[in-house]
């Protein structure tokens, strides 16, 4: 299919583009019904740059040749969104030095969350829920908020079972300041984590009669992937990890739980964010035989013998390269990653630098590769609106496409891409983008560079079309906010 | 990760072949539906007959996080369990609502148990597949593609979708009730089917403008997932359409009930999710496979008021369900079939719980049943290596009478090979 010649517009010497001419968007429709191309917005012109693909004869005409397509790639995978002014600003300081910028900055600490004072971590879940949803819409460093929210997929947990709303704002903090460390520190820290001890059960596991839950799911789930290691390798470990218990409050509240009744109840309170303690009564005395070797062994003892196991380098980096990079990441790639992770002893700093910096980061093949999750993709909505007050209604709407904040589907956290993806799910995300519209009230952030900014001018035939029939900002900002163009990263 | 593999492969389902109204565009879709309600679930329901056996329906209700078999049928005479369960046996054993000499349902079965008395309720015992993985999401898996092999990528009940049915895009044919993400079982990149998490909330807000509009913005999206969304968004319209007629027209004839006290971790309101199920059954939408279910049978701790509860919100969801269809006269059309992926350990833990275990029984519940025992109990004094249950029964033995028996599908077909019968069915439609 050749190339069509770009299309002069009127007023393409005005700096402020009035939108897409109907004459371009007639353009845009002839694209659709022959079946090829994707529609690029450059400069005031539309170009119908055919792109065939194998299976539905149409993908996206990738834009990650020039450098500021490249900028707002990284941002979209590494933040939730920007602001204009914040996308300039990245913009004039250049793919590495963003790079350096996101692994470098300190995370921005959250505000205190005063309801964690609550004895016995009795408070409502939408207040933390809110409190961190508030903090992706504020926060000067949301590469931190991307990876506290990737290792809350990954170190997951959930209030329910935990039933401790302060173990799990604990847990939010620590992966906050803890997620570009090393995952050998992490290791020890998720083991003995107030909310994990509850969630997969080691805390109520003893030497003598072991709970396997969180035994499996460390080495299943968090490190090694399943068929890297057996069943008796399970049963060990829960013996040898067998011991921790949470951590003892600093004071007791007497709580009233029901006044009609005069019922009172006992709660923990604690006066700073504490650990597990370990409780040698509770241990297993003897030796085991775990990952090959046979001795006594300590919790530091097992998760060693872990990450000096093959599987775990690739199996942590296979997992970082779907969230971050593509669904489908070649066994080169994870290999070659895993490598130079093992390398760092395991240092995060070092593997999501060489992710970004990787050819695979910014290869056309990666453009639009990824779909966002609804918390990035709520987040990010917001942003691009201006509007930091829409927490409320962003955890509300979560659940209906899949995603509520501190309560994972099971064990094994969020899914990524197509799993996103169902009848209820996609509905969902175009009503949020109507209430989110309505709850916004005063005037919004022009509409008409959006395609722009938040869609690096590459648009389908029937975003193009519907933009240019927009009647009013409003609209268009339904139109970008709702497109398929914008559930993509 | 799996679910990605092949997404790249996937058609895009062309309404516009299946002659529907599809052809008024998405701006009409609204406005013709709305226009000829009747006429419209008549000619969904005439295109998906064709091609297919009968108008049979499954329900298949996942018990999700590994139901403890030992508690849902009940050994009443082993004194090996009480050795294996000091904490856990005692109660259970003693409550119990005996069915037979040595075998009893859970005390909060009790809507079942009725049912049992009618002659509507099969239990098979001991089902699982060879070499078990104590995984959740590799057993999953297996349970959901058929495939202990691991090598099948889309699920069972998908394939049935696409082989024995229109693979078409008629998108109620396959629907998961009460959850937002379409379930393994039904996957297949084939198949279209609908995913309806509150059947009361479902639809654009904004009404038929933001439809149309929607409708309009997802055709023809580029890229690897441009498929899978403008199925999704028409799939949507499709059901939002359905419902609407369908809701006018039903009226539910038992008590649904979700105010049970939610057990840990079970999130899906069972009860709405089966009342859902229910409409689209009573109302001929054309509905053939529905899939539903309970979490939080992941009973590692404090187990035996958990698991009480689950069952008592199991009992009285599907009792409800149950009593729904039989005064709707749908009742001898519908096959509810429970699966987990695994039993669970028949020793206790220090929690007072049970850790991943193999074997456990599955429910069948309906008119078409053949009530009963089969397959055969699992013996607690000769556990395998892992100290759990061992299988007699094949998973894909009770799949294969569903599929042949009860769909009339090509269970060979559909399965990849040829299993064992266990007759639980009442007049299976199709020479097995």
């Amino acid at each position: 299919m050749a190339l069509r010649a770009p299309e002069p517009v009127a007023d393409a010497a005005s700096p402020v583009r009035k939108g897409i001419t109907r004459r371009q968007a007639l353009a845009a429709a002839v694209a659709t019904g022959v079946g090829v191309g994707a529609v690029r917005l450059l400069g005031g012109t539309i170009q119908n740059l055919s792109h065939t693909s194998a299976a539905n004869g149409m993908d996206w005409v990738s834009p990650l040749g020039r450098e500021s397509a490249r900028v707002m790639q990284l941002l979209r995978r590494t933040s939730f969104g920007y602001t204009r002014a914040q996308l300039d600003a990245a913009l004039s300081d250049g793919y590495s030095k963003t790079v350096d910028r996101l692994l470098e900055t300190k995370p921005a600490e959250p505000p205190v969350l005063a309801a964690a004072a609550t004895p016995g971590g009795r408070f409502g879940v939408p207040e933390i829920q809110q409190w961190w949803v508030g903090h992706m819409l504020t926060t000067p460093t949301p590469f931190a908020e991307r990876m506290t929210l990737f290792w809350h997929g990954h170190f997951t947990s959930d209030y329910r079972k935990t039933a401790n709303n302060t173990f799990m704002y604990w847990q939010n903090l620590t992966w906050r300041r803890m997620g570009m460390t090393d995952v050998r520190s992490m290791l020890m820290q998720v083991t003995t984590d107030p909310a994990m001890l509850r969630y997969l059960d080691l805390a109520t596991s003893t030497g003598q009669s072991p709970n396997e839950n969180y035994s499996r799911e460390l080495m299943e789930l968090f490190t090694m992937g399943a068929g890297n290691y057996s069943e008796e390798d399970v049963r060990q470990s829960a013996k040898a990890l067998a011991g921790w218990q949470q951590p003892p409050p600093d004071s007791i509240a007497t709580v009233t739980v029901d006044k009609a009744k005069m019922v009172t109840q006992k709660l923990p309170v604690y006066n700073a964010q504490r650990s597990g303690i370990f409780n040698p009564r509770r241990a297993y005395k003897g030796t085991v035989t775990y990952l090959g070797h046979t001795g006594p062994l300590d919790t530091q003892g097992v998760l060693d013998a872990i990450l000096a196991q093959k599987a775990t380098a690739p199996f942590i980096a296979a997992k970082v390269a779907q969230h971050f990079v593509t669904s489908q990441p070649s066994p080169s790639y994870v290999a070659g990653l895993g490598d130079t992770f093992r390398r760092s002893r395991y240092d995060m700093k070092t593997l999501m630098r060489a992710v970004f910096t990787s050819p695979e980061f910014t290869a056309d093949a990666s453009y639009r590769a990824l779909l966002k999750s609804p918390a990035e993709f709520m987040v990010h909505g917001a942003r691009a609106l201006g509007a930091t007050s829409l927490s409320k209604l962003i955890v509300a709407a979560g659940s209906g496409m899949g995603q509520s904040l501190f309560d994972p589907p099971d064990v094994n956290g969020w899914p990524n891409n197509a799993a996103w993806v169902s009848s209820n799910t996609v509905v969902e995300r175009v009503n949020f983008v109507t209430l989110a519209l309505a709850q916004t009230k005063g005037s919004l952030p022009s509409a008409t560079d959006a395609a722009r900014t938040h869609l690096d001018g590459v648009v389908g035939p029937q975003t193009a079309n519907l933009l240019n029939q927009a009647p009013d900002e409003r609209t268009r900002w339904f139109v970008t906010l709702a497109s398929p163009e914008f559930q993509l990263k | 990760m799996n679910k990605e593999i092949g997404i790249n492969q996937l058609k895009r389902r062309d309404f516009l072949r299946a002659g529907l109204v599809f052809g008024a565009g998405a701006a009409g879709l609204a406005a013709g539906y709305a226009a000829v309600p009747d006429a419209f679930a008549r000619a969904v329901f005439a295109a998906k007959q064709n091609g297919m056996a009968n108008d049979n329906v499954l329900v298949m209700i996942q018990l999700a996080g590994g139901n403890d078999g030992l508690r849902t049928l009940v050994p009443l005479t082993d004194p090996t369990l009480h050795d294996l369960r000091p904490k856990l046996a005692g109660p259970m054993v003693s409550q119990a609502l005996p069915l037979t000499k040595d075998f009893g349902l859970n005390h909060n079965l009790g809507g079942i148990k009725s049912l049992w008395d009618q002659g509507k309720v099969a239990m098979v015992q001991g089902v699982g597949y060879p070499n078990p993985t104590f995984s959740h999401f590799e057993s999953i898996r297996i349970w959901e593609t058929g495939d202990p092999t691991r090598r099948q990528v889309d699920g069972w009940l998908g394939r049935t979708l696409a082989k024995a049915y229109d693979s078409n895009g008629h998108p109620l044919t396959g629907c998961a009730c009460g959850t937002t993400d379409v379930p393994g079982a039904l996957r297949d990149l084939q198949a279209t089917m609908t995913v309806i998490q509150n059947q009361k909330t479902f639809g654009f807000t904004g009404g038929s403008e933001v439809e149309a509009a929607v409708g309009a913005l997802y055709k023809g999206t580029p890229g690897i997932y441009g498929a899978l969304f403008d199925t999704a968004i028409a799939t949507a319209n499709d059901t939002i359409a359905t419902l609407r007629t369908s809701s006018a027209s039903y009226q539910p004839m038992a008590d649904y009930t979700d105010k049970v006290q939610l057990v840990y971790s079970s999130k899906n309101q069972l009860a709405a999710a089966l009342q859902l199920a229910a409409e689209l059954i009573v109302t001929g939408t054309g509905v053939k496979l529905l899939h539903v279910t309970l979490g939080g049978f992941d009973t590692h701790y404090t187990e035996l008021n958990r698991h009480d509860d689950l069952m008592g919100y199991l009992d009285s969801a599907v009792s409800a369900f149950y009593k729904d269809l039989a005064a709707h006269g749908k009742a001898d059309k519908v096959l509810i079939a429970t699966w987990s992926e695994f039993g669970r350990r028949p020793k206790e833990n220090a929690s007072g719980g049970t850790d991943h275990g193999a074997a456990a029984p599955l429910l069948l519940i309906g008119d078409p049943v053949q009530g009963g025992l089969y397959g055969s109990e699992p013996s607690l004094t000769s556990l395998d290596s892992t100290g759990n249950l061992k299988f007699a029964v094949d998973f894909r033995s009770v799949y294969q009478e569903i599929l042949g028996g009860h769909l009339g599908a090509d269970s060979n077909e559909i399965l990849g090979a040829s299993f064992d019968r266990i007759p639980f069915l009442k007049a299976p439609v199709a020479v097995l």
